[in-house]
């Protein structure tokens, strides 16, 4: 059997979850056993830029046209097209300028330089390519993407939870943070996978691998509210790694 | 005749980033060290959150060193308010940061930079041939992560350091666990500088180097600290904390979204190699044999010492790391719920000591504790317009005609310098 040829590639992002790649210490000689990795640029100088690939793993978020470049270039050349992490699929922390006026955060940040940089509103993905499939998580975790490159190699698309960080918690028997302590945690909005990391260790969930199908954030901003959050808290606080749902630039 | 030397994408390194050299003849015109990274302002977006949220956000502007964002952040955080931690606060942050130096530290060693030394395109290449080296750099990275995932939840991200303190204790059973593979780590890095002893020496070339680095008191380490030290051959001059803008009198340069710093107008160069240089007294025996075996001598003004000096601090926070895991485990740690800060309007500062030098976190804050402004000036920001120099130093010792041999030098500077690009974007208004 030939081995499928898969790339890795980074948009705009903090290589967070290009580096948990390479974080599966234990798993990285076997993968490349596996796997034909054609292009990988954080990790080797050797790329092979024209070849067709089975499997193409993107991270970031795209902010410019070069990134815009980036993802189709990818996509053109690529039989499955995967958003690796919150900012591939999701848009991530830097859609949060969707709540600012972006040209005054140039300016704030790069001074008049601002208006000469190759730059735009953060977008994920999915609104500039065709994406296959997902894999959340700000990082991504390791035994998500080891499990769906284990899918991929047996020719199946993986499968994501269903339900939010929430039943993880109950399942955990975790105190409820939300409930019990008044504390502004995003569990009930927020796709699980990833044990409820932050409230089994007694912190809020901050939403980072973003929204669960079916999150419903009005009932949900409701609710904060009632407990004393102000509503732009609440929408902040929702909107840290994915912009709400109809929040345009 | 003019000729330019290319460098597309530079690859093993953090981020998007290339280099330009314009020659005429055999005299420089110009180099540039590009940065291609989108502009994701994050100093901007935290404008308006409150004092709970920011470490988790900033700590998004670079995964390698997420955990030296989020102490820096927090460190700011409670300069503003005032607050004081316990010593056992300390103590968990000096070994999460040591975490993060040991991971950063092998994977840079063994995954970026030995394959340049050894001419391989990468260590999965170097894999085929010499497995054993690439396997005791993945364990060495392994233990790194270990440490940030008991410390901080998370090795990358980390969700429990929070201000006032940590939301959860690390239980003995893991910390046993941490202990076992410390031993491990011990003999390893033993190994690994044995590897790093044996790289054939390259010559890139050298030039007179200001270094700039945080003084932390009685011991060599990454977390403690509010006074930057600057040792030019004039002599040492210190700088508090709050005072960070004298030395990153910054200025945006065209060819990049990075910002140049400077310090009395000449570039500087911050990390592993600057605080072996300054602050190496503090380090012990063992090391000073290490730095024997390594053939380092400082003040250098050879960028590629960097490498052996991250090989130093490596082996030393390993043993250093292994101590500290004994001595909580003899104390034991008392449950210790995070301190809450009396929120006031102010500003604060911190300065920490990342894998790659000098970080600055500066914040403003509002009377109801929400952010007004803030200043992130990071250290590959810092070392943009020194390492734009060394390289001015390394097409000097070059051949111009031998194109393939000037550009893997350039690389192997730009390297050297551990240059984290993402990180590097974000910086401060003017
Ligand atoms: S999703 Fe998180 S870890 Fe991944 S690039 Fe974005 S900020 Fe980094
Ligand atoms: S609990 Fe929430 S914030 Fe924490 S890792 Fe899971 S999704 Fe991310």
């Amino acid at each position: 059997m030939t081995k499928p040829k898969v790339g890795f590639f980074g948009v705009t992002g903090c290589a967070g979850d290009l580096l948990n790649v390479l974080n599966c210490e234990d798993q990285l000689l076997d993968l490349v056993d596996l796997v034909d990795i054609r292009e990988f640029l954080m990790a080797s100088s050797e790329g092979d830029h024209e070849v067709m690939l089975d499997v193409a793993f993107i991270e970031g978020c795209v902010v410019s046209q070069r990134d815009e470049d980036v993802v189709k270039a990818v996509r053109q050349r690529t039989r499955l097209l995967v958003a690796l992490g919150t900012c591939a699929m999701w848009g991530g922390v830097p859609t949060l300028d969707r709540l600012h006026d972006r040209g005054a955060l140039l300016q704030q940040v790069y001074g008049d330089f601002g208006r000469t940089i190759d730059t735009r509103p953060a977008q994920a993905l999915d609104e500039i390519v065709k994406v296959d499939f997902g894999l959340p998580g700000c990082p991504i975790e390791k035994h998500e993407f080891l499990a769906a490159v284990a899918n991929l190699l047996n020719g199946n698309l993986p499968q994501l939870p269903h339900y939010p960080v929430c039943a993880e918690c109950r399942f955990a028997e975790n105190r409820c943070l939300l409930g019990q302590d008044g504390a502004l945690c995003l569990g009930p909005l927020t796709i699980a996978g990833c044990d409820a990391r932050c409230p089994s260790l007694g912190v809020a969930c901050n939403g980072c691998r973003g929204p669960a199908p079916d999150a419903n954030f009005e009932s949900a901003a409701t609710l904060y509210q009632s407990m004393g959050y102000t509503r732009a808290q609440v929408e902040r606080a929702m909107a840290t790694f994915a912009p709400l749902p109809g929040a345009v630039h | 005749m003019s000729t330019r030397i290319v460098v597309d994408h530079l690859a093993r390194v953090e981020g998007h980033g290339g280099i330009t050299v314009e020659l005429d003849g055999r005299q420089v015109q110009a180099v540039r060290f590009d940065v291609f990274e989108g502009a994701r302002l994050i100093e901007g977006l935290i404008g308006g959150r409150h004092w709970t949220e920011v470490a988790q956000i900033v700590s998004r502007i670079c995964s390698i060193c997420s955990s030296s964002h989020a102490l820096t952040s927090i460190k700011a955080t409670e300069a503003a308010f005032g607050l004081m931690v316990s010593p056992q606060t300390l103590r968990l942050r000096d070994l999460l940061n040591r975490g993060e130096n040991i991971e950063s530290h092998a994977l840079h060693l063994f995954l970026l930079a030995a394959p340049d030394y050894l001419e391989y395109p990468s260590a999965i290449h170097l894999a085929a041939d010499n497995p054993d080296a690439v396997k005791l750099g993945l364990r060495l990275k392994r233990l790194g992560n270990s440490i940030q995932e008991v410390i901080g939840g998370r090795c990358i991200h980390p969700v429990n350091c929070v201000v006032g303190g940590f939301a959860s204790m690390p239980t003995t059973d893991r910390l046993l666990q941490l202990r076992q593979d410390l031993l491990q780590g011990v003999a390893d890095a033993q190994a690994a500088v044995a590897i790093v002893a044996g790289l054939p020496p390259v010559s890139c070339g050298r030039v007179d180097t200001i270094f700039a680095a945080l003084d932390p008191g009685a011991t060599y380490g990454y977390y403690d600290g509010d006074q930057i030290v600057v040792r030019s051959a004039r002599g040492d001059t210190r700088v508090a904390a709050a005072d960070y803008r004298s030395l990153t009198a910054e200025s945006t340069v065209a060819h990049s979204h990075a910002k140049h710093s400077s310090w009395q107008g000449s570039p500087f160069m911050t990390g592993a190699l600057a605080r072996v240089t300054i602050h190496g007294h503090l380090l012990d025996e063992g090391s000073a044999r290490v730095r024997a075996r390594l053939g380092l001598g400082v003040p250098t003004g050879d960028p590629l010492q960097n490498n052996l000096a991250q090989a130093v601090e490596l082996e030393y926070d390993i043993r250093y790391t292994l101590a500290l895991v004994e001595q909580l485990l003899q104390d034991g740690l008392r449950p210790e719920p995070p301190l809450r800060p009396q929120v006031r309007a102010g500003h604060g500062t911190g300065v920490t000591e990342p894998p790659r030098g000098l970080l600055v976190h500066s914040y403003t804050y509002d009377a109801q504790g929400f952010i007004r402004e803030a200043d992130i000036i990071t250290p590959t920001a810092m070392n943009a317009a020194m390492l734009e120099r060394h390289m001015r130093g390394a097409v000097a010792v070059s051949d111009p005609e031998n194109e393939p041999e000037l550009k893997r030098r350039l690389e192997m500077v730009a390297r050297a310098y551990d240059p984290c690009i993402s990180c590097s974007v974000h910086l401060v208004r003017l």
